[in-house]
C-alpha cells in the first residue's frame, strides 16, 4: 500500500504553515519552489490537500514520458522528466498536481525580489481555465508531493505543523486504525449501543 | 554556530523560540518544547518571518531630506539637527506642540524610556502607540469595570481548565495561531466552544456554536445573553452581591434585550442566543476571548464593557480558567500600556492626574511634569491641521499605512515642521519624513516583552545591529543629553528596567532581570521576589476598582441612534451605534483585519521570501451572492470604494463573509483598505476608529485597472524614495569604508 500525508480538519486551523515549509525543503534540494499542498477553504472545514499516492495512480498511467513512477510506496514525479503536458493534472480527482512554470535550479521563483525588482510582469486576466496559465519565458512543469523522500525524518509539512493537524498514513497505520475500529464495533454491539459506532480517525 | 532564546516579533502571544546564528546572521528559528504558551510550536511569521533582520534595505545611517530625497549623515549631524528644532520649537509653542509615538514592538525597556522622554524632557503627555487603534477599549473598559485593562487568565488555562470558550470578534485561528491552539486543546477535553463573529473564521467553522452577528452586533447580543440568564435565574448571585456594584440598572437595561427582539436585530436565531446565554453562565469555567472584532468600533468600549458584565454576572471570573481574554496584537501591546506609552497615565498604570503619583515621578525624574492628559494618536491629525502639534517623533510605527484614512492622515505630516522617524525601514512614513533613523531590531535588541497573558519575558540580542543602527533607548538618551536632560544614564537595558521596578513596584519588584533569566518569565504583578507572579487576576473576587468590587454598566445599542428615553431611563449608560451605515450610494460594507501570513503593514513579513510567496496580494473576500450580482469570478479584479479612498485587487468569492460586506486587509500598499476607512468616528470613550465598518462601493475592475491603479499607488507611497535613500545609504558606507 501506498503512504501519503492527509490533514484532520478538526484540528487545522488554516494557517499556511505547512504550505511554508513544504516550499523551503524543496527549495534547498534544488526541487520547484512551490507548496506541494494547498490550503483549502470551504464552508465545511479547512485543510490543507495533497497527493493521495494513489496506489492505481491515473497520474502514472496517463504520464506519456514515464516522469510519474510507482517508488518506495509512494507516487514519484520527476521534474526534469517532465515535459509540461498537464495530462496528470488534469487526471488527477483530488486536484493535487499543480502544473508550474519552473524557475533554473536554484532560483526561487517567488514575486518580492527584494527593492531594486523592476516592474513586475504585466499582470493576465483569468484563462480560461486555470490549467492553461503560463508565464512568458517559464517552462512548465508539474508539481505535486513527494513525501519529501529526500528528508530522513519525513515530511516537512508534518514536522512544521503547530496543530499536529497531519500525519503520515501507511500500511501499519491502517491496520491499527482498523482494529480499534472493530474493537469498538464489538464493545458498541457488546455493550448494547447498538450500532454507534466510535471512529478513531481512519 | 550558536543558539540564542527569545521571544517571537509578531503578534502578542509570546512564543518562545531558538535562534541559530552563523556569522551574525540568523539562519534558522526552532519553538521552543519547555515553553508553556508554544509547547515548542512556531506559526509560520514566528517561523519564517525572520529574513527581514538581514534585509538589504534596512536604514544603516541617519538621514535627512534634501528637497525630495534624503542625504546620509552620521548620527552627531542628525541628533543635533533634531535637539535644535525641538529646542525652537519649544520656546515658540510650549511643550505641547510635541508628540511622540511610541512602539508595540519596541521592548519594555525602550517604551519606558520613550514615555520618559516625552514627559521629563519634552514636557509634554502626548505619547501614544498603536494600541489607540487596536485594544485602547480594552484598556478603558476593563480599567472601568474590572480595575486592570488586561487578560484576566493565562493561556495555558484556556488549554487545561476551561470547559466553555466564547470567542466573539476574535479570528483566533489566523491572528493567534499559537492560542488556537490551545482552544482546540480545551475541545479535545470536551470543551465547548461558541464563536459570535460575522466572519466565518476557521474558529467559527469549528464551533459548537456560531452566532453569526452582523457587523458590530456585539453589545445587543450580551445583552440578550444576559437577559436569558437573568430571566432563568442563572446569574451567580454570591458573586453579584459580593464582588459588583450596579446589578440592578444593568438588569433593567437587558430587559429590553429579549432573544426574540435582538434575533429580529441581528438574524440569529432566538434559541441559539438563549443557548449560548445558557451555556455560558452554567459552565464550570468560561473563558471569552476577543480581539479587533470586539474594539475597533465607535462603540468599541461599549463592546468591552458588555464582556466585563457578561462575566462579573455569570461569575465566570477571577478563578482558573474563567475570565475576559483580550488577545493583543502585537508582541509588546501590553507592555506599551503598562509602561506609560499612553497620553494619559505613568508607568504602573497610574493616572497623571493624580498629584501624588505626579509628585513621585517630578521627584525621580527630576524635573516638573504637566498635569495634562495628552492628545491621542487619533486625534494627532486634526491637532497638526489645527497648528497645535508642530513636531512628531514616530518610533516604530508605520501610521501612513496603519493610522485610518491614508490621505487624511498625509495631509496633515505635510504640515509639520519636524517629523523624526526611527525605524529599520525607509517605511511609508519614513519617506515623508524629515529626518530618519536607524535602529535595532528584533533579534538585535535585548531587554523585555510583555506578551497578551501579561508574561514579562526576556528578549535577547542575536546578532548586531547593521552599519550604524542603534538601540531605540540609546537614541533616545543621546536626544535627551542633548536637549539638557541629564536623568537617563543607563548603560544598558537592565539599568532601565531596574528604574522601572522601583517606579512601578506593584507590577515589577519582584521581577529582576536574574528570575527573568531562569524562568519562562513571570505575569505582573509581581511585587516582591519571592512573589510567583499572578497568572490568575481578580482571584477571590478582588478587583482594582475605587472600590474593589467590578462595576457593572448598562450598555445600550441601536444600530442607527439609541432613543432618547432609553437613554435617560439610566445614569450614564454606555451607548453603541454603528457610525456609517450602507446607503444607496455605498450600499456594501467593508471590514477590515489581517491576514496569518502577513503582518500589519507588511514591513517585516514581506521582507521574508516564503511569506510573501504565499501571500503575495491582496484578495478581497467578496459573498458568491455578491459576486454573482456583480459578474465576478474568485480571483478577477474588484473596486472597493468608499468616502475617502479606493483601491482595487482580486475577489476571493468565499462563504467566509455573508452578503453585503467585503473584507480586506492593510498588509499591502498596493491595495492598502486604510486608504478607506473612517477616522472621524471615534468611540468617544478610547478614541479609538471604527475601522470594521465603512460603507462602501463594490464594482468590477478589470487587470489593467488593477496595473494603473499598483502605479499611481508607487508614487503616492513614493516607493523610489526608498530605492533612492537606499544607494544613498550605501554610497555612504563605501565612502566611510
Amino acid at each position: 500500500m501506498n503512504r501519503f500525508v492527509i490533514a484532520d480538519p478538526k484540528l487545522c486551523i488554516g494557517c499556511y504553515t505547512c504550505e511554508v515549509g513544504c516550499v523551503e525543503v524543496h527549495v534547498k534540494v534544488g526541487l520547484v519552489g512551490i507548496p506541494r499542498l494547498t490550503v483549502t477553504h470551504t464552508v465545511a472545514g479547512t485543510m490543507p490537500m495533497q497527493c493521495r499516492h494513489c496506489d492505481d495512480a491515473p497520474c502514472e498511467q496517463v504520464c506519456p514520458v514515464k516522469a510519474i513512477t510507482f517508488e518506495d510506496r509512494s507516487i514519484q514525479l520527476n521534474e526534469s522528466v517532465c515535459i509540461g503536458c498537464k495530462m496528470c493534472a488534469l487526471a488527477c480527482p483530488f486536484g493535487v498536481i499543480t502544473p508550474y512554470g519552473a524557475l533554473p535550479q536554484g532560483e526561487t521563483s517567488m514575486t518580492y525580489g527584494g527593492f531594486l525588482q523592476p516592474t513586475p510582469a504585466p499582470v493576465t486576466e483569468t484563462p480560461v481555465h486555470a490549467l492553461l496559465a503560463w508565464t512568458v519565458g517559464q517552462r512548465t512543469v508539474a508539481v505535486k508531493c513527494d513525501l519529501c523522500h529526500f528528508l530522513p525524518e519525513g515530511p516537512e509539512c508534518i514536522r512544521v505543523c503547530p496543530t499536529n493537524a497531519l500525519r503520515l498514513v501507511d500500511e501499519e497505520t491502517v491496520i491499527t486504525s482498523n482494529a480499534e475500529r472493530r474493537a469498538a464495533s464489538v464493545e458498541a454491539i457488546a455493550t448494547g449501543d447498538g450500532l454507534a459506532l466510535h471512529h478513531p480517525g481512519l | 554556530m550558536a543558539d540564542v532564546m527569545t521571544i517571537c516579533p509578531y503578534c502578542g502571544t509570546g512564543c518562545s523560540m531558538s535562534l541559530s546564528v552563523t556569522d551574525n546572521k540568523i539562519i534558522d528559528i526552532n519553538g521552543d518544547p519547555t515553553h508553556p504558551v508554544s509547547e515548542g510550536e512556531l506559526c509560520l511569521k514566528g517561523m519564517y518571518g525572520f529574513k527581514h533582520v538581514a534585509d538589504p534595505g534596512r536604514l544603516t545611517t541617519p538621514l535627512m531630506r534634501r528637497g525630495d530625497s534624503f542625504v546620509a549623515v552620521d548620527w552627531d549631524t542628525a541628533l543635533d539637527a533634531i535637539a535644535d528644532q525641538l529646542g525652537v520649537i519649544k520656546k515658540e509653542s510650549g511643550p505641547d506642540a510635541f508628540a511622540v509615538f511610541s512602539s508595540a514592538r519596541a521592548t519594555n525597556e525602550e517604551n519606558y524610556v520613550a514615555q520618559k522622554f516625552a514627559r521629563a524632557v519634552l514636557g509634554t503627555n502626548s505619547v501614544d502607540h498603536c494600541a489607540r487603534l487596536c485594544h485602547a477599549p480594552t484598556t478603558v473598559g476593563l480599567t472601568m469595570t474590572l480595575g486592570d485593562g488586561a487578560m484576566t487568565n493565562s493561556i495555558p488555562e484556556l488549554g487545561d481548565v476551561s470547559d466553555l470558550i466564547f470567542i466573539i470578534g476574535s479570528n483566533t485561528a489566523e491572528c493567534h495561531p499559537l492560542i488556537a491552539k490551545h482552544v482546540l486543546k480545551a475541545k479535545a477535553r470536551g470543551a465547548k466552544l461558541i464563536v459570535a463573529d460575522p466572519r466565518m473564521t476557521d474558529m467559527a467553522n469549528k464551533a459548537d456554536l456560531w452566532l453569526r452577528i452582523p457587523l458590530g452586533h456585539d453589545i445587543p447580543l450580551i445583552n440578550a445573553m444576559l437577559h436569558v440568564i437573568i430571566k432563568e435565574g442563572l446569574q451567580n448571585t454570591d458573586f453579584i452581591r459580593d464582588h459588583s456594584n450596579g446589578f440592578d440598572d444593568l438588569a433593567r437595561a437587558v430587559e429590553d434585550y429579549s432573544p426574540e427582539r435582538v434575533s429580529q436585530m441581528t438574524g440569529v436565531p432566538a434559541t441559539d442566543i438563549a443557548a449560548a446565554g445558557r451555556a455560558f453562565a452554567t459552565a464550570k469555567a468560561a473563558a471569552t476571548l476577543y480581539a479587533m472584532g470586539v474594539t475597533q468600533f465607535s462603540c468599541g468600549t461599549g463592546n468591552v464593557v458588555s464582556i466585563a458584565n457578561l462575566a462579573v454576572v455569570t461569575g465566570q471570573i477571577g478563578r482558573p480558567g474563567a475570565g475576559v481574554c483580550p488577545l493583543r496584537g502585537q508582541s509588546n501591546v501590553q507592555g506599551a500600556c503598562d509602561l506609560g506609552a499612553l497620553p494619559n497615565v505613568y508607568p504602573g498604570g497610574r493616572p497623571i492626574t493624580s498629584e501624588p503619583d505626579r509628585l513621585r515621578f517630578e521627584e525621580a525624574w527630576g524635573v516638573a511634569l504637566s498635569p495634562k492628559v495628552g492628545v491621542k494618536i487619533t486625534e494627532i491629525p486634526a491637532a497638526i491641521l489645527a497648528g497645535k502639534v508642530r513636531a512628531i517623533i514616530v518610533d516604530g510605527e508605520n501610521p501612513m499605512m496603519s493610522d485610518p484614512n491614508t490621505q487624511h492622515f498625509a495631509h496633515a505630516l505635510e504640515k509639520l515642521d519636524l517629523l523624526v522617524v526611527i525605524d529599520l525601514f525607509m517605511t511609508e512614513t519614513a519617506r515623508r519624513a524629515h529626518i530618519v533613523l536607524p535602529a535595532g531590531g528584533w533579534g538585535e535588541k535585548d531587554g523585555t516583552f510583555t506578551n497578551t497573558e501579561r508574561r514579562v519575558q526576556r528578549v535577547r540580542p542575536a546578532v548586531l545591529a547593521p552599519g550604524e543602527a542603534k538601540a531605540d533607548w540609546w537614541i533616545f538618551k543621546a536626544l535627551a543629553e542633548r536637549m539638557g536632560y541629564q536623568g537617563m544614564a543607563y548603560d544598558r537595558p537592565k539599568d532601565i528596567w531596574d528604574e522601572v521596578r522601583r517606579m512601578a513596584p506593584t507590577a515589577y519588584a519582584g521581577m529582576t532581570y536574574e528570575r527573568l533569566e531562569t524562568t519562562h518569565g513571570l505575569c505582573s504583578p509581581c511585587p516582591a521576589e519571592d512573589h510567583p507572579g499572578t497568572p490568575v487576576l481578580h482571584a477571590g473576587g478582588l478587583f482594582h476598582t475605587p472600590s474593589g468590587k467590578a462595576a457593572l454598566k448598562p450598555v445600550l445599542f441601536h444600530p442607527i441612534s439609541v432613543p432618547e428615553e432609553e437613554r435617560k431611563a439610566f445614569d450614564a449608560p454606555i451607548i453603541g451605534h454603528i457610525a456609517e451605515r450602507p446607503d444607496n450610494e455605498y450600499p456594501f460594507m467593508l471590514t477590515t483585519g489581517r491576514r496569518v501570513y502577513h503582518y500589519h503593514t507588511g514591513t517585516m513579513t514581506r521582507r521574508a521570501p516564503l511569506l510573501e510567496q504565499i501571500g503575495p496580494e491582496e484578495l478581497i473576500e467578496i459573498n458568491p451572492a455578491d459576486a454573482n450580482a456583480l459578474f465576478v469570478r474568485d480571483r478577477q479584479y474588484i473596486k472597493i470604494n468608499t468616502r475617502r479612498g479606493s483601491v482595487i485587487a482580486k475577489a476571493w468569492v468565499t462563504e467566509r463573509v455573508p452578503p453585503g460586506v467585503v473584507f480586506s486587509t492593510f498588509h499591502f500598499w498596493e491595495a492598502s483598505s486604510n486608504e478607506e476607512t473612517n477616522a472621524d468616528n471615534l468611540d468617544p470613550l478610547s478614541g479609538i476608529p471604527e475601522y470594521k465598518v465603512s460603507a462602501a462601493q463594490v464594482t468590477k475592475s478589470s487587470a489593467a485597472d488593477a496595473q494603473a491603479s499598483v502605479a499611481a499607488k508607487r508614487e503616492y507611497y513614493r516607493q523610489d524614495v526608498e530605492t533612492a535613500a537606499i544607494v544613498e545609504m550605501r554610497a555612504h558606507a563605501a565612502a566611510s569604508a
